[in-house]
């Protein structure tokens, strides 16, 4: 499961040892096709890595903090930390070793 | 419209023997590309190895091909594909709007060889200011200042699209002829040579002259097929792919021009109807499931 988040609650991600952040927006097409790929890659890497969704217009303060200018953009944090971030989509046989490098 | 059993991107030799091939093997085809066949075939001289064609010029292979195509009841959608999503057991294409997105169990790609380099910088800030999809990210610069590279004049309608979003438009036509786009579309007619983002913000460049703007969308008649296919292996500039066609992404096969050379049409037609057979061999496989 992806759990979506707002600005406020941002900590979880920095309190999380391994954390990917899937920014994204409800018109953006390519996000809309990615959000399954990540639920399954949720729940088959449960306890592994957290697993977390931010809307960049309802938080544009994170979106301008990231330097975000195309979506979706994953970024993944490892002790609050980023260590890697991807722009675009990607099918699951391509995001999977990338999470799982900086998985727990 | 529900699933189809094999969408086929290109209509020039490779993608019509794909859809030919297909139909014969009774599977549901969307063949996805121009009406007009491909442009290559309309600027052909005399193709003089084409079996069972010998000296034959472009406008005759084209009646030819379209007559065969015809015979069987195939038909083209003559619409351009932005993205080809990998959902796993199937593929979503998205020809503009998101709300309308094409499924397909597997995909052939047969989308030819593009003669266009890229910008210098373009690759680099691609996702950071630059973008190949104004549908995609035209949100993404509400009222901020956009510039446009089109490569021909069916860019004119993204640039006007874009107009409605952003707070200033610059559009940079590369090819010739008149420019039909709003009025509150600015047209320069130079050139770009290469995109820049350093501590002086970002911008165009041309021969004569630079152009700051918030972003760039660069938009060509045909994307890269990593682009177009994101998590695509290439081999240099071609798709990679083995004997039977298959690309690194189960169910999405490659053929003609888009493969490497030679490029040849019998060759085009030859991979296009291997790739069908693979994707064919691929859904029946499927289904055993």
């Amino acid at each position: 499961m992806v759990k979506v988040i707002k600005s406020a609650e941002f900590d979880q991600v920095e309190n999380s040892k391994a954390a990917v952040v899937d920014f994204s927006a409800t018109w953006c097409g390519p996000c809309h096709m990615m959000a399954p790929v990540l639920d399954k890659l949720s729940d088959d890497m449960a306890g592994k890595m957290d697993f977390f969704n931010m809307d960049v217009d309802e938080n544009p303060d994170m979106a301008s903090r990231f330097g975000i200018t195309s979506i979706p953009c994953l970024i993944i944090f490892q002790d609050g930390k980023e260590v890697k971030r991807s722009v675009g989509f990607l099918p699951e046989q391509a995001i999977k070793p990338v999470l799982e490098e900086f998985a727990k | 419209m529900g699933r189809y059993d094999i969408a086929i991107i290109g209509t020039g030799p490779a993608g019509l023997e794909a859809a030919i091939t297909a139909t014969i093997r009774n599977k549901s085809v969307l063949l996805l590309g121009s009406a007009q066949l491909s442009e290559k075939i309309n600027k052909a001289h005399l193709v003089k190895n084409y079996l069972g064609l010998p000296e034959t010029g472009g406008e005759k292979l084209k009646r030819a091909f379209l007559d065969h195509i015809n015979e069987l009841g195939i038909q083209i959608t003559d619409a351009r594909v932005s993205n080809v999503y990998s959902m796993g057991d199937y593929f979503a294409l998205q020809t503009g709007d998101i709300n309308n997105m094409l499924e397909a169990r597997t995909v052939i790609l047969a989308t030819g060889v593009s003669q266009t380099s890229t910008l210098d910088g373009e690759e680099r800030l691609l996702g950071r200011g630059v973008s190949y999809c104004a549908t995609c990210d035209a949100p993404l610069y509400k009222g901020k200042r956009v510039a446009v590279i089109g490569y021909s004049p069916a860019q004119e309608e993204e640039a006007d699209f874009l107009a409605e979003v952003a707070s200033s438009v610059i559009y940079f036509p590369v090819y010739k002829g008149d420019i039909n786009v709003k009025p509150q579309v600015k047209v320069i007619r130079e050139k770009p040579v290469s995109i820049r983002q350093d501590l002086r913000g970002f911008a165009v460049v041309t021969a004569t002259g630079e152009y700051q703007a918030d972003g760039t969308f660069v938009l060509r008649e045909s994307i890269a097929p990593d682009k177009l296919v994101p998590g695509l292996e290439l081999d240099g500039n071609h798709v990679k792919v083995d004997l039977n066609m298959r690309t690194n992404i189960p169910g999405l096969y490659a053929a003609g021009d888009v493969t490497g050379t030679p490029y040849q049409y019998i060759k085009a037609a030859g991979q296009g109807n291997v790739a069908s057979l693979s994707a064919v061999s691929y859904l029946a496989e499927q289904d055993r499931k």
